[in-house]
């Protein structure tokens, strides 16, 4: 029985998925990053080796992806984040034709054709504007717990709007909001109605196709996933854990791969 | 294992001494002189057929700039000027030589540095165009002539456009020109530039044939390398030379079967779409080829340069004959030919040319080509079932250019591929 990892190295956070031969999930790890992503590699799988009760040894075929795919020295292969979430999101749920993707620095939305493989795609540019550090720079600038940007978008009673989409000018935004008696509740909802409209004009231009699945750290922002729910008139489908979707898909493309040299 | 693919670059070596020579005879024209032309679009050959009077083709000043590592230092100094980092770059990059110039600021290589000119000429493809020739006028009081080119929404269009520009040329440009270097327009001057230039585009239009082969024996950005010598030694045997030498030399690939890329050949064929990345085109063929992927064929490097087929350099009227050479193209018509020439000129060069995977290549600073990309890529990969991909960045700019991003979409576009092959 084929034991693979799929490892998704991202700015922020590095994931590992461990599956069995059959493609079910054994364990999976979710760490932050920091500056040495070869080593972050190492821990995460350690992690979601140590969960499943494995050892390195056997994991018969480690695929990387994210933007650190390099820095995976267990990999046999690398494979981009695009494909990786779109065959996670896929397996997870067949009937997704657009994969809506906010992870720690960069957004990507994601058009799936009916066979589960990619049609087109769009990645924002070179900015952290609407990606999970712009959210934990708002937070920080509300002086709240990241985890509670969601909860407050619904406690929000005010229209405010956030305008600016670069992550320094925003936080100037937030503050000067706050210096003109704004709640905190508003503003957070501004935050995530500002993110909402970037992403809509990736969805504009990918072409929005039901159903939609949302991954990254953001979707775990339950106000920024009804906010993008509002502005597409759609509501997404959120996979229980969003973060892993890329290294899920990794495995799976692992396990594939593996079932190919065997066969 | 996976196959290890390598490029098997065409011998272009005689580019660079062509290149060097053509502006060390602008500077060594201002020594001696003559007046100088900065020029923007095909209007420079009005100043070119001129005595006392050399031409530099500003969107060849850079490539010449981005080729040679200089882009970023003297764009720098346009932003030193005080000059807006999201101007077009090729607007920006003239701003800062011409600055680094009047200022006499230090420059890391003097070579990059153009004799200031007398004369400013544009052909008015975009509204930028303008601005920039205007700018130059403005800030360093060089004389500025713009010529209008509007584009046609249909054949019907031509005549009335041809007059409207030949007009242009005879009323304003002809006079500025003549009186910048007090020398006559020289008519016969111009068809005799023009017989062996035709000849040479013909050899040079040729080669681009070459891109229908499998495998390809040369990449897009061997042939954007080779743009140079048929407006540098515009009419100069050096030039047909060039291109006789480069036809002479795929024809012997494509009879040996040597590939433009070892071992076997490419894996991928892609189309690229946009200008062409002058500073970075070795940075990007970095990421292509260990893949086996090669760019073929793109709009600009066919559309943008001369199809003189049918041009008559015997008429009475040559002036015009240089005006219908820009209209009658096939190819430059496509891009003109109202709202889905675009679209469609790329459809037909997929297929020509067994495109598997497209390159959209969007420029932060000019949006000649941008407009419209993501559509298009969406309905080609509906009607075709090939996948696009859009690059951003900038010809020039590496301020503009995110080399990991630009290299996930590329691997995300070749991952598309493999995948609709199984
Ligand atoms: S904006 Fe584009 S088309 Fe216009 S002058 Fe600049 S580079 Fe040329």
């Amino acid at each position: 029985m084929a034991v693979v990892a799929g490892v998704d190295v991202g700015s922020l956070c590095t994931k590992t998925v461990i599956l069995d031969g059959n493609g079910k999930i054994l364990s999976y790890d979710i760490m932050r990053s920091g500056h040495y992503y070869k080593g972050a590699a190492e821990e995460s799988i350690e992690n979601a080796l140590k969960s499943a009760g494995l050892k390195k040894g056997d994991i018969s075929y480690t695929l990387g992806t994210g933007y650190g795919r390099g820095a995976v020295a267990e990999a046999d292969a690398e494979v981009t984040e695009i494909t990786c979430h779109a065959r996670g999101a896929a397996r997870l749920f067949p009937e997704v034709h657009t994969v809506i993707d906010i992870g720690g620095q960069d957004s990507k939305v994601i058009g799936i054709g009916d066979n589960g493989r990619v049609t087109n795609f769009v990645m924002n540019d070179k900015c952290a504007a609407g990606t999970g550090r712009f959210l934990e720079v708002m937070a920080l600038a509300l002086s709240v717990d990241i985890g509670e940007m969601g909860d407050l978008f619904f406690a929000s009673k005010e229209k405010v709007d956030v305008s600016s989409m670069c992550t320094v000018f925003a936080e100037s935004e937030v503050i000067s909001l706050f210096a003109r008696g704004h709640k905190k509740a508003d503003i957070a909802a501004g935050i995530a109605h500002a993110i909402a409209r970037r992403i809509m004009g990736m969805v504009g231009q990918v072409g929005l196709r039901e159903k939609v699945v949302m991954s990254g750290g953001v979707a775990k922002n339950a106000g920024v996933v009804r906010a993008i729910e509002e502005r597409i008139e759609t509501s997404l489908l959120v996979p229980h854990e969003p973060q892993i979707v890329g290294a899920f898909g990794a495995a799976i493309i692992a396990s594939e791969r593996m079932s190919a040299t065997i066969g | 294992m996976s196959t290890q693919y390598k490029i098997n670059k065409l011998d272009t070596s005689g580019v660079g001494p062509l290149v060097d020579r053509h502006w060390r005879e602008l500077r060594e024209a201002k020594e001696k002189g003559m007046k100088i032309a900065w020029c923007a679009g095909p209007m420079f050959v009005y100043a070119y057929a001129t005595p006392n009077i050399a031409s530099h083709f500003m969107a060849g000043y850079a490539a010449y700039c981005g080729g040679r590592g200089m882009a970023d230092e003297v764009l720098e100094a346009a932003e030193r000027y005080g000059e807006l980092r999201d101007t077009c770059s090729y607007h920006r990059l003239h701003t800062g030589m011409a600055a680094m110039i009047m200022n006499d600021w230090p420059v890391s290589n003097p070579q990059v540095l153009l004799p200031m000119p007398d004369l400013l000429i544009g052909g008015r493809f975009c509204t930028e165009m303008s601005h920039y020739m205007e700018a130059i006028h403005r800030r360093f009081g060089v004389k500025a002539v713009t010529i209008e080119i509007p584009s046609a929404r249909s054949r019907e269009d031509l005549p009335r456009l041809e007059k409207f520009l030949t007009n242009q040329v005879k009323e304003t440009l002809i006079p500025a020109i003549e009186e910048v270097s007090g020398s006559k327009f020289d008519e016969e001057n111009m068809r005799s530039i023009l017989r062996p230039w035709k000849e040479t585009c013909i050899i040079r239009n040729k080669c681009w044939e070459f891109f229908k082969k499998k495998p390809s024996p040369w990449t897009l950005w061997d042939y954007g390398v080779s743009i140079a010598p048929v407006f540098y030694a515009m009419g100069k045997p050096e030039s047909l030379e060039y291109y006789n030498n480069l036809l002479k030399q795929l024809e012997e690939r494509t009879e040996k079967n040597i590939p433009a890329v070892h071992p076997d050949g490419e894996k991928y064929r892609l189309y690229w779409d946009g200008w062409l990345p002058w500073s970075f085109l070795g940075k990007f063929i970095r990421m292509m080829i260990p893949y086996g992927a090669i760019p073929i064929a793109g709009r600009y490097p066919w559309e943008f340069f001369p199809h003189p087929e049918d041009i008559n350099t015997e008429a009475d009227d040559i002036i015009h004959e240089w005006i219908r050479l820009i209209y009658t193209s096939p190819n430059t018509l496509s891009y003109h030919d109202g709202p889905w020439g675009g679209q469609e000129h790329i459809e037909d060069l997929i297929q020509t040319y067994s495109i598997d995977g497209m390159l959209f290549f969007s420029s932060k600073t000019c949006r000649m080509w941008n407009l419209g990309q993501q559509e298009i890529i969406a309905n080609i990969e509906k009607k075709y079932g090939i996948p696009g991909i859009v690059i951003d960045g900038d010809m020039i700019d590496s301020t503009m250019v995110s080399e990991d991003q630009i290299r996930t979409r590329i691997e995300a576009l070749l991952e598309t591929i493999d995948a609709r092959r199984r």
